[in-house]
């Protein structure tokens, strides 16, 4: 049954509701005025913000430091995330399977600042513990972040593998471990491979997630490891700012095309094996 | 590899790394190590690693607030409060336990305003989403199969971008020179500018904006699941449409609203960014309390107090949204 | 149907082993049970299986014929007994390294491989075997399931025959001892399963690999068969040749469950060495049987006919004091090859009789509705089984 007339009011208010902001943001990072709630007709639109932010330096090592983290935080994200997904979704009923699921699922909801705080609290133990066991002095830093990063974003990589690999039955890899393939080969060679695209999404995820992080980030970061979030935050706090807005534009820009490449890609492929199916079933 | 059972009586420790474990530790106690190598096999392996992850950086962790929620507080000290455990000379354990903290929090107006106010706002926020996002969750699960991922891309897209960054785009909306009020004056809808900036109104806007899409996905993946059928004989058994919303569509989506309102409430009671750029500066939600009492006052008692405090309040909306989380996860094996 | 006797000249069957007492069983499935739980899903089976022979496990859902092909192929573990296979136990011994090879139901086709790469993935995990003798022998596999020119595609561009083809070969190119078959033509349509059938067959001849099949599907187990063990609720209650099974059933469920059959329940009034009188008020007559059968005196037995075994005649036989009863047509459906008569005896029962076409006689030539008719049948028909 078709939806009413309200929800389709709804959904376009919606989305009203989601894009206004963005697009006010991407417009005004054109307009030539340190205010960036009133349009100035002379002289804008203008790309002198953008010069601005392509000479912040602050800007510019934070982002670089932010890629770092968010690269690897995303990578051991997926290690770790897949192989819990996999655990949960295939290894039978095991003791202390519900505390696994729990540890897993958790970090989803988990408020920011208990994270954070629990995490440095655990790397000052840490700390204290190595001075007096080695008498070494080690710092938080890029590892504490991306340390923390994995550890909630594995979370999100858990749920999304974990419900690809409910979705089919395991009869594949049972069929692979019959023909003599032994349990880690199945993995690599037939498990993996068909569910792909789930880890590469939870990579993106986890990525993201990685890559806009304050609080935790606040908490467990060390001196002079300062990411793009930390320094936006800071700076916005007292206002706002134009560079800020095309630092904003770029971001957008940048994933909308990535998001409409994969779209683009997907349905691309879609078609063809649609097209290859009833090739099949007529020939 | 031979099956287990066949080297029982060889001096060659069993399983895979038998050989080499023999080399290593020929003259290992026998017995610890045949059990590591039978119990250990590869399966364990596999389950250990996230598992020990998890343990040592999630778990212990909340197990050290907690301690530190005990300690005593000393201002000058690095790090500031005094051990919980501490071992004196004749090789006694004294355990210094103070509940002080928690008295506090609880006695204090700030902190007892703090919570009711988050949890206020959080839940308002949440209701706020839901009457948002179910229409469109609905919309979009009954639109054609072609347009509804475009739709779903749409809900996604903003999500891929910095939440920071859209939180930051409301305060040039929200402000008294912002958009949203040059645009009403100039229309002459009001006269002054209407203050929205730095008001539970814009953490409310803030909230619903930021967590939108946790409340869409969980109901739309409930809704799109629905057998459309139902509501056929509903019409045909002589419902309305209206009665076949409320009394089948509505209960059926149950758990994906419930899904993703506790996806949507939990973290908000605990939410920083939003209430630090947007919120109130005389009433502060718990998040900025803690943050305050851990980084301007360094009482990290206080502080550990405060997240057990709020860990408790959340523990059963937490558990709930598992046992949730775990039906829809049962509900998509084939 | 099948019989023992077209299996006889299979050159890779001795001339039925299992009558031979002494003779090995290739594969020996000893005192196996399985638990789930509370649940038992197998109940103490003992079977043997002899080399080269096509085995079917037939019976109904949850019977536990599924269970026990998985004990087989080393996905499940017995909870009590032993496997063995050619002499070897399998106890302990994981799916990738049994030398058993399974069919699955839903072909388990890997999707992201060519067809090509499907039959050789077994092989590539052997060790030892060098990449021409594997492409050689994925080749020759190729021809025998006549897929050679879809070697480069993949399932999903593949129809269902050709798919359930791609799996026979990826099993049975690594030559194992024993080829597990879950419902292989389940998921065929009719013209399709019968054409597979035969085909399945020349191929095991051809190969001469030892099949075990699970199925549902009687026919399927009749056609396929040199024995079928017919499963109910984890235990096998009888194993025989398709026309023994058939013809000669040792309880009422399988007597029912193979095609159809009509029972009637009496006591013995005369017990002979070589004939047996079954009084039943059932059918409301006497039975007379021409062979002699084993039961308590005075026990409860049962007397099945099967519906192809009984004659309709429009007027009474000489002989009306036994194997014999009155009764009016219900209703008669005409399948095409035959009709199927339900006739209303005097107790009350539904006697069912399958007689062939009779389209093209004239009316007043065969049998019509409601007429009144009598029933009769050879002495050697029915078989009379005790539970």
């Amino acid at each position: 049954m078709k939806s009413g007339l309200y929800s389709k009011v709804m959904l376009g208010f919606g989305f009203a509701f989601l894009y206004i902001p963005i697009l006010s943001m991407i417009i005004f990072s054109f307009n030539d005025s340190r205010s960036v709630t009133v349009w100035n007709w002379v002289g804008s639109p203008t790309l002198k913000w953008y010069g601005e932010l392509l000479r912040d330096q602050q800007i510019l090592d934070a982002a670089w430091l932010s890629i770092r983290v968010a690269a690897m935080a995303a990578t051991g994200a997926v290690a770790l995330g897949t192989i819990a997904g996999l655990v949960l979704a295939r290894f039978g009923p095991f003791k202390g399977r519900a505390l696994l699921q729990g540890l897993t699922t958790a970090p989803l909801v988990m408020p920011e600042v208990i994270t954070g705080l629990s995490m440095l609290l655990l790397f000052v133990s840490l700390e204290q513990l190595l001075q007096y066991l080695f008498g070494v002095q080690f710092d938080r830093g890029v590892a504490t972040i991306t340390i923390a990063h994995i550890t909630f974003t594995m979370a999100y990589v858990t749920v999304v593998v974990q419900s690809r690999l409910e979705g089919f039955d395991d009869s594949l890899e049972e069929a692979a471990l019959d023909l003599g393939a032994r349990p880690a080969k199945v993995f690599f060679r037939i498990t993996v491979p068909l569910i792909l695209p789930a880890i590469l999404s939870g990579w993106l995820l986890a990525f993201t997630l990685s890559w806009d992080d304050v609080v935790v980030t606040q908490f467990v970061s060390g001196p002079g490891s300062n990411t793009l979030p930390m320094v936006i935050f800071s700076r916005v706090r007292l206002g706002v700012k134009p560079v800020v807005n095309a630092l904003a534009t770029v971001m957008v820009l940048i994933v909308a095309c990535g998001v409409i490449l994969s779209a683009f890609l997907m349905r691309r492929q879609e078609q063809r094996r649609k097209r290859e199916e009833q090739m099949a079933a007529s020939g | 590899m031979k099956p287990a059972g066949a080297m029982a009586n060889s001096r060659v420790a069993e399983g895979r790394l038998g050989p080499l474990w023999t080399l290593l530790f020929r003259y290992g106690p026998p017995r610890w190590t045949e059990y590591v190598l039978k119990n250990w096999s590869g399966q364990r392996l596999v389950i250990a690693v996230p598992y020990l992850w998890l343990l040592i950086f999630f778990l212990i962790p909340f197990l050290i607030v907690l301690k530190i929620s005990f300690a005593e507080f000393s201002p000058l000290g690095r790090p500031p409060y005094e051990p919980v455990f501490q071992w004196l000379e004749q090789g006694a354990l004294q355990i210094k336990l103070l509940i002080g903290s928690y008295v506090y929090l609880f006695n204090e107006p700030l902190y007892v305003s703090s919570w009711l106010y988050s949890i206020q706002v959080a839940a308002f926020s949440t209701l706020l989403c839901l009457l948002l996002g179910y229409p469109m969750a609905y919309a979009i699960a009954r639109s054609p199969p072609t347009i509804r991922n475009v739709f779903l891309m749409l809900v996604i897209l903003p999500f891929w971008t910095s939440f920071l960054l859209r939180v930051y785009a409301w305060i040039g909306l929200l402000k008294n020179d912002g958009v949203i009020n040059n645009v009403l004056m100039a229309l002459g809808i009001i006269n002054e500018p209407l203050t929205m900036m730095n008001t539970s109104f814009a953490v409310y806007i803030g909230i619903v904006y930021s967590y939108l899409p946790f409340m869409i996905l969980p109901l739309y993946s409930n809704l799109e699941k629905h057998d459309l059928t139902l509501l056929e004989a509903a019409s045909d058994l002589g419902a309305s449409p209206v009665r076949a919303f409320t009394r089948i569509t509505l209960p059926l989506s149950f758990p994906g609203i419930v899904a993703g309102s506790l996806l949507v409430f939990i973290p908000a009671v605990g939410e920083y960014v939003i209430p630090s750029l947007l919120g109130r500066t005389d009433q502060l939600m718990i998040a900025k309390l803690l943050s305050d009492e851990f980084f301007l006052n360094r009482d990290w008692p206080k502080a550990s107090a405060v997240a057990i405090v709020m860990l408790l309040l959340l523990v059963v909306p937490i558990m709930l949204f598992q046992h949730f989380q775990n039906k829809e996860l049962q509900a998509a094996k084939r | 149907m099948q019989t023992a006797e077209r299996r006889a000249d299979n050159k890779n069957l001795k001339p039925e082993p299992w009558r031979d007492p002494n003779a090995e069983g290739y594969v020996r499935i000893e005192n196996i049970t399985k638990k789930f739980g509370d649940f038992t899903a197998v109940n103490n089976v003992s079977l043997k299986i002899y080399k080269g022979e096509i085995f079917c496990l037939l019976g109904g859902s949850g019977c536990g014929k599924s269970t026990l092909l998985r004990m087989m192929a080393g996905f499940e573990s017995p909870t009590s007994g032993s496997i063995f296979l050619d002499g070897q136990d399998m106890a302990g011994v994981p799916p990738y390294e049994r030398p058993v090879n399974m069919m699955f139901q839903s072909y388990a086709l890997f999707p992201h491989m060519t067809v090509e790469k499907n039959v050789a993935f077994g092989l590539e995990q052997e060790k030892g075997l060098a990449k021409s003798e594997i492409a050689s022998r994925v080749a020759d596999m190729l021809e025998v399931v006549k897929l050679t020119q879809f070697a480069v595609r993949k399932p999903h561009q593949l129809s269902g025959g050709q798919r359930q083809r791609v799996a026979l070969a990826r099993s049975l190119v690594k030559r194992p001892k024993l080829l597990l078959l879950d419902e292989p033509l389940g998921a065929l349509d009719k013209k399709l399963r019968e054409a597979t059938q035969f085909e399945l067959i020349s191929i095991q001849e051809q190969l001469g690999v030892t099949f075990i099949v699970v199925t549902h599907d009687q026919e399927e187990a009749m056609t396929l068969a040199t024995r079928i063990g017919v499963m109910n609720r984890g235990e096998i209650v009888q194993i025989g040749t398709p026309t023994e099974i058939y013809e000669f059933p040792q309880n009422k469920f399988v007597a029912d469950f193979i095609g159809s059959v009509n029972m009637f329940e009496g006591s013995m009034i005369e017990d002979l060495p070589d004939r047996v009188r079954i009084k039943s008020d059932e059918l409301g007559a006497t039975i007379y049987v021409d062979h002699g059968i084993s039961a308590a005196p005075g026990a409860v037995v049962y007397a099945a006919i099967r519906p192809e075994k009984i004659n309709i005649l429009r007027a009474p036989p000489a002989d009306v004091s036994e194997n014999c009863v009155k009764g009016v047509v219900q209703e008669i459906a005409y399948m095409g090859d035959v009709s199927i008569y339900l006739v209303k005896i005097d107790s009350g029962k539904i006697v069912r009789v399958t007689l062939p076409n009779v389209e093209r006689l004239s009316d007043d030539e065969r049998i019509l509705w409601d007429e009144t008719v009598w029933l009769s049948w050879h002495a050697s028909s029915p078989v009379v089984v005790t539970q």
